[in-house]
């Protein structure tokens, strides 16, 4: 394209990253996701053995521990199944590549729509005068590209017609307070992954998902109501406002699940990504969490013990029960 | 491979179970003390996966606590009623060889001093002389009431309230049971220590090897410290948590803690095991400080451990664990007894690290 990419990875890119069946989480080459899925997934939690696949472990299971693998570990709530015999990027199902293919997309447009907001800088299709959506030549549908296009329309319309009017016109539509009709989150940060709920047109990989509302825990910020899907003009305020997409917060939660622990190979994956890409991985990552869960692990977490006396051992508890106490002289 | 099985006893006690120990040496036999009254012999088989009931002995009250004698033949009880017992396994003879003023929490016998004590929540230890029946036994006062005991092969740990740890020397208990009673000035603890744990003990387990032991409480943690009294070996001693799990988030999320009911060492690698109210048992490398093993969820809450002499089998003791607030409880139906047959390296630890 011959522009700088300004630390920006071009949807091409994001596309072409091996990601995660079991948690859809992306890497910078095969060689991370496998051993990811080595670490994470295909881990036997007896005696820490790595296998290749879902199947080799349960294999192993049986073999060695004589149990049966039941589901994966760590996986989304819908992706545990052992059917499904997963290496690294291969026996991935069609289906599942289109959904992934169509959120990387999403966000990534998404993305791009809250930069241009922000930096005020126009889209680099239209003052480039190229062709929209022209170069873009992947697995995606010809119908996203067409509905791309437009997305990319209406952000330049909404350009034109001035960017300043919009939210203050779309808050009181919405029956808003002014302070939460405010960005929950204090400036958009580039790379940013999220969507923009209302941004695009709701697109089919969201069906396959459970409803998961009530996943956020209390005490989380209070989310404002998700615009009509058609007030596309206050979508860059929003972003962070409505529900994010069912997949999306599925990831979200996994990483929230994953707790202070976190895999140390994990980490190590994250770190070098962190390292190749700066920005867009790590941010992304952190706002994630953030806005999944409030920072899960950083709250202090209080224990239930289920046997709290101190004094008195259970055993003498049970002793004191009209079924095993014992009284001299009967019997 | 190397064989790992696992089944389960037939005919299991008719509640909870207080205790679960292999017979000494070679021998496949397993004593099980319930709170059914009864004391339940099995005998796993030689080849076959199965273990079978061969006898069952009735007391007359809860049993809380049950070991082997000098042989696969004796077995001694602790008795909810006051009373401590020697039972003759081969013609099902019992007789009283201790009494104490309130229920028997625990009996130990050490074979290598010929002497059985006994701990009750009379908050006395009584040490009776096996070797000659006539004599008195031996009475020393407690600072508190006893959970549990262990011996090593010259050492008597014992666990009270107050998270106090008496050690006393066996070879000095033995020397005082057979000159006489001297209830007078009945021998001091050899040492006096404070429970590394925080919260009550729950189980005392010693190394097989005479160096240490480890204890763990209702607040699922567990320790391992050393007898010598060296700065160098206390500096090693260590706790750790496990048996927790984390709540589910919308119950507000944390851990549960589960009491750590049960532990027992290989009698010949030094590795240990620890049994827990989430209902897991672990295998511990108490050298390198390692987890070796987490086996799959047993369907109750773990109460009793015990390798076989040859460590080749480990028996699983399985019923209801009481929990706070619970104001009936019984073990009826879901009480039940795992075997576990070790691959041949499997309770092998790999050395300090």
């Amino acid at each position: 394209m011959g522009k700088k990419k300004r630390g920006h990875p071009d949807v091409e890119e994001l596309l072409s990253r091996p990601w995660c069946y079991y948690c859809e989480r992306d890497f910078e080459d095969l060689k991370l996701l496998i051993s990811h899925q080595k670490a994470k997934h295909f881990k036997c939690d007896r005696c820490g053995k790595r296998l290749n696949t879902a199947g080799g472990l349960s294999v192993h299971m049986n073999q060695v521990h004589k149990e049966n693998l039941t589901s994966v570990e760590n996986a989304l709530p819908n992706r545990q199944g052992l059917e499904i015999e997963i290496f690294g990027m291969e026996g991935v199902p069609e289906d599942i590549i289109q959904q992934h293919n169509q959120r990387i997309i999403q966000n990534f447009y998404t993305a791009q729509a809250e930069r241009q907001a922000a930096t005020g800088n126009p889209p680099r299709g239209l003052s480039g005068g190229q062709g929209p959506a022209k170069k873009l030549k992947y697995e995606t549908p010809e119908e996203l590209k067409k509905r791309l296009a437009e997305h990319r329309a209406n952000v330049a319309a909404q350009k034109a017609a001035g960017i300043t009017g919009a939210p203050v016109a779309a808050a009181p539509a919405d029956g808003q307070s002014p302070a939460q009709a405010n960005p929950p989150y204090s400036a958009p940060q580039p790379g940013y992954p999220y969507p923009a709920p209302g941004a695009a047109p709701p697109y089919p990989a969201a069906q396959g998902y459970p409803p998961t509302a009530g996943a956020f825990p209390p005490g989380s910020t209070p989310l404002p109501a998700r615009p009509p899907s058609g007030s596309a003009g206050a979508a860059p305020y929003f972003y962070n406002g409505g529900a994010p997409s069912t997949v999306d917060e599925l990831v979200a939660n996994a990483a929230r699940q994953g707790g202070p622990g976190g895999d140390d190979i994990d980490h190590m994956i994250r770190m070098a990504e962190a390292g190749i890409r700066p920005g867009a991985g790590k941010v992304g990552g952190a706002e994630e969490a953030g806005a999944g869960g409030g920072a899960g692990e950083k709250r202090k977490k209080g224990t239930r013990m289920v046997y709290g006396d101190t004094e008195v051992s259970p055993e003498e508890k049970m002793a004191m029960l009209p079924r095993y106490r014992w009284v001299e002289g009967t019997a | 491979m190397a064989p790992a099985a696992q089944f389960e006893a037939a005919q299991p006690p008719k509640d909870a179970i207080s205790s679960l120990v292999f017979a000494p040496g070679p021998s496949r036999r397993l004593l099980a003390s319930s709170w059914d009254k009864n004391v339940y012999l099995y005998e796993v088989s030689n080849g076959a996966e199965e273990a079978n009931l061969v006898g069952t002995f009735e007391h007359r009250a809860p049993v809380l606590d049950v070991c082997f004698g000098a042989d696969e033949n004796e077995a001694f009880i602790a008795g909810m009623d006051h009373q401590v017992k020697r039972i003759d396994l081969a013609s099902g003879e019992q007789t009283t060889v201790g009494k104490h003023s309130a229920p028997v929490r625990c009996v130990v016998y050490s074979a290598q001093h010929s002497l059985l004590i006994s701990a009750s929540w009379d908050s006395t230890l009584q040490v009776h002389s096996t070797t000659n029946a006539s004599q008195q036994p031996l009475t020393i006062p407690l600072p508190g009431k006893p959970h549990a005991l262990a011996a090593s092969p010259s050492k008597l740990v014992v666990a009270m309230t107050a998270r106090l740890v008496h050690v006393y020397d066996l070879p000095t208990l033995a020397s005082a049971a057979s000159s006489g009673s001297n209830n007078n000035n009945p021998p001091q603890p050899w040492q006096q220590r404070e429970s590394s744990l925080k919260f009550l003990t729950r189980a005392v387990a010693c190394m097989p090897n005479d160096a240490g032991y480890s204890t763990s409480s209702i607040e699922g943690r567990v320790a391992v410290e050393w007898f010598e009294d060296s700065a160098e070996s206390q500096a090693r001693k260590y706790a750790f948590k496990c048996h927790r799990q984390a709540a589910p988030e919308d119950e507000g999320g944390g851990d549960i803690v589960y009491p750590v009911n049960a532990l027992a060492f290989h009698p010949l690698y030094g590795t240990f095991a620890s049994g827990g109210g989430d209902g897991t048992v672990a295998l511990w490398d108490a050298e390198a400080k390692r987890r070796m093993r987490q086996y799959q969820k047993f369907p109750e809450s773990v109460a009793a451990l015990s390798f076989s002499g040859d460590g080749r089998f480990l028996a699983i003791a399985v019923c209801p664990g009481f929990e706070t607030g619970m104001e009936d409880y019984s073990g009826e139906g879901r009480t039940k007894i795992f075997i576990r047959e070790l691959g041949e390296t499997e309770a092998k630890g790999k050395g300090a690290k």
